[in-house]
């Protein structure tokens, strides 16, 4: 278990290290993209300032030098942004938890939402409500989230206003508001997901319905409700985990910039978006690094999590 | 074929589809003949006749005109008087058009590199699919606004190849990069094990060249993967190109796309609750309708779900 931790964090800081080369490419090297002439007064500047900024920044040296004091500064939230702003490290670290509360609600939501309803497409499976759940999911699944945050922040929470439209309160000070706060956007963030889960679960745990130890469990005479909680449960849920995987990991470079952006909870995502309307190159790539490492070590910890329900996994896996 | 034909969710879900295509094909004919405007007109102090009666377009608390459901304004006017359904049919026929372009750019780059990594393996298969791995680990909508902002901030000029910074290329170019993996992903795995397969071994023995096995042999068996796929991408390219273009990476407006014109809506309910609307709703159907095709063709070419393409959601 712990030499699978082991590698599972060694290809997550491989990976990492892979994105940051990707991320100085895009920096310095996309063509047109010339720093000198932004740190050096942009469309104000002189030939005589760029050269000055050059200089001041190091644009001549080696690009492997650039490559490390990039990170470097990246690493230390003082990057130099074309048009000026403050140090990012610090702005990313305070809105992390915000993003945090809303990607693990919404996935506890999804989830939870999925799974119960699934169990009771399994149980019932074939007949009516086997099949009404089936539409249903299929329906909100292909409801866009960003469409239902949209309009739930639109029509809800501002022209109603029976939710909060725009902030967030931490959960330490103040539990209630903190919920209130973010459902709505666990709702519109997670909706669509449980739609999803519902077809997927329901798909995998019918497929370990018919397996022999079921009907073992079943001939000994179990109770059906125990068959599935025991023994269909158990297997059937080892696919559906890995998604689950991706999606939370994803998350934090996914909804979380248009949902945290509609709702106006001051989070990672929105921090992102408000820098991108900016167009100030340099900390919108220093902010998608962080972004990067946080969905890196999020996935690493979801397959360590998984490995560790599921011995099989900790096998080194022949190649597919 | 036929079990498409006999599968009738998949027939409502096509025809579904054939009427969105018709009704974006005709955006050009719709706003020059019906609507006499065109997406991008302003008419902040224009009239028009609404059941005999005449109106401003834009009234004089600056309130444009709710649906009409008339030939002029059928779904209302934005707060510059541009006519909705037009910007709603052309916004619309940008994001499919945004799509389709990175889905097909997709493709073209995807399967000669999912054909090289599988039939070569190797150290071919080693580097190609590490790349995957660090381009999947990211999500997608953070790529693209990363390779958007990047390429938007001055446009593009690479040799005689030269793109505005507002052009449509970008977002497609975009977009298109960043589906690689999902669809280079399923593909490799098919065509590894199709690599052990007698038939593959027969042309290798009979001198057929690399790349002759990978035309005739291999391409005909992924041909159904890639038509299940296809729909299934389109609606994970659309969906991305809206979020592009509702946090400003992708279209720019004023050029309608579904993204901007949400964008625009969102904060307008409280006088004008259609320009959410239509535009919320229009991106419902169309990715229903792709969402009910992709199903269909999953269930007529891939019944026991054996090629293992699930449910992708690549946001």
């Amino acid at each position: 278990m712990i030499v699978f931790a082991a590698r599972r964090l060694a290809a997550a800081v491989l990976t990492a290290w892979a994105a940051s080369i990707l991320a100085f490419i895009l920096f310095w090297t996309v063509p047109n993209v010339d720093p000198a002439f932004w740190l050096g007064g942009g469309q104000k500047g002189t030939n005589q300032t760029r050269a000055l900024a050059t200089e001041k920044y190091g644009l001549d040296d080696p690009l492997p030098v650039q490559y490390v004091r990039l990170m470097e500064n990246i690493l230390n939230g003082k990057v130099d942004c074309f048009y000026g702003c403050a140090n990012l490290r610090e702005a990313f670290l305070q809105a992390l938890p915000v993003t945090v509360s809303l990607v693990v609600g919404a996935a506890l939501l999804s989830i939870g939402l999925g799974v119960w309803l699934a169990l009771i497409c399994v149980r019932h499976r074939g007949r009516w409500p086997d099949r009404l759940i089936t539409a249903a999911a299929a329906a909100v699944y292909s409801l866009p989230s960003i469409v239902l945050a949209a309009l739930l922040w639109a029509f809800v929470a501002q022209k109603w206003g029976v939710f909060p439209d725009e902030g967030y309160v931490p959960l330490r000070e103040d539990p209630f508001g903190w919920a209130r706060h973010l459902l709505l956007p666990w709702i519109a963030a997670g909706l669509p997901f449980a739609g999803a889960y519902v077809l997927v679960v329901r798909a995998s745990l019918l497929s370990a319905v018919n397996e022999d130890w079921v009907r073992t469990a079943r001939a000994k005479g179990m109770s059906e409700r125990r068959v599935i909680r025991r023994h269909v449960l158990r297997t059937g849920l080892i696919p559906p985990v890995n998604i689950w995987g991706l999606d939370f990991s994803h998350a934090f470079g996914g909804f979380a910039l248009y949902v945290e952006t509609i709702f106006g909870v001051p989070g990672v995502g929105s921090l992102t978006a408000d820098t991108i309307g900016t167009f100030d190159l340099p900390p919108i790539v220093a902010l998608a690094i962080y972004l990067a490492l946080v969905v890196v070590l999020a996935s690493a910890l979801v397959d360590i999590v998984v490995a560790w329900l599921d011995p099989r996994v900790r096998r080194p896996r022949a190649s597919t | 074929m036929r079990r498409l034909r006999r599968d009738r969710a998949a027939l409502v879900f096509s025809a579904m589809l054939a009427v969105i295509a018709l009704a974006l094909l005709a955006a050009p004919f719709y706003a020059s003949e019906i609507a006499h405007t065109t997406a991008a007109d302003n008419h902040l102090t224009d009239t028009t006749v609404v059941d005999g009666k005449r109106v401003n377009v834009v009234g004089l608390d600056s309130i444009p005109l709710g649906p009409t459901w008339q030939s002029n304004y059928f779904l209302g006017a934005d707060y510059n008087g541009r006519d909705e359904m037009v910007r709603l049919l052309y916004g619309a026929r940008t994001s499919v058009l945004v799509g389709a372009g990175a889905v097909f750019l997709s493709f073209l780059l995807g399967i000669p590199l999912a054909l090289a990594a599988g039939y070569r393996r190797g150290r071919t298969d080693t580097v190609i699919s590490r790349l995957f791995d660090v381009l999947w680990s990211f999500p997608a909508l953070l790529l693209g606004v990363l390779l958007s902002t990047a390429l938007s901030l001055q446009g593009v000029d690479i040799g005689p190849v030269s793109v505005g910074s507002g052009s449509r290329l970008i977002p497609i170019f975009v977009i298109g990069l960043v589906y690689v993996p999902y669809i280079a992903r399923p593909l490799r795995g098919q065509v590894l094990a199709l690599r052990e397969q007698a038939f593959v071994e027969a042309a290798r023995a009979s001198g057929m060249s690399t790349r002759a096995v990978m035309r005739s042999e291999l391409m005909p068996h992924l041909s159904g993967t890639l038509l299940v796929l296809a729909p299934i991408l389109l609606v994970n390219a659309v969906s991305l190109e809206v979020a592009l273009s509702f946090l400003g990476a992708g279209i720019n407006p004023p050029e309608p796309s579904l993204g901007t014109l949400i964008e625009d809506g969102l904060t307008k309910t409280d006088n004008s609750p259609h320009l959410l609307l239509v535009p919320s709703i229009a991106l419902g159907l169309i990715v229903l309708t792709l969402n009910g095709v992709a199903e269909g063709l999953r269930r007529a070419l891939d019944p026991h779900g054996a090629l293992g393409l699930g449910l992708v959601r690549g946001e």
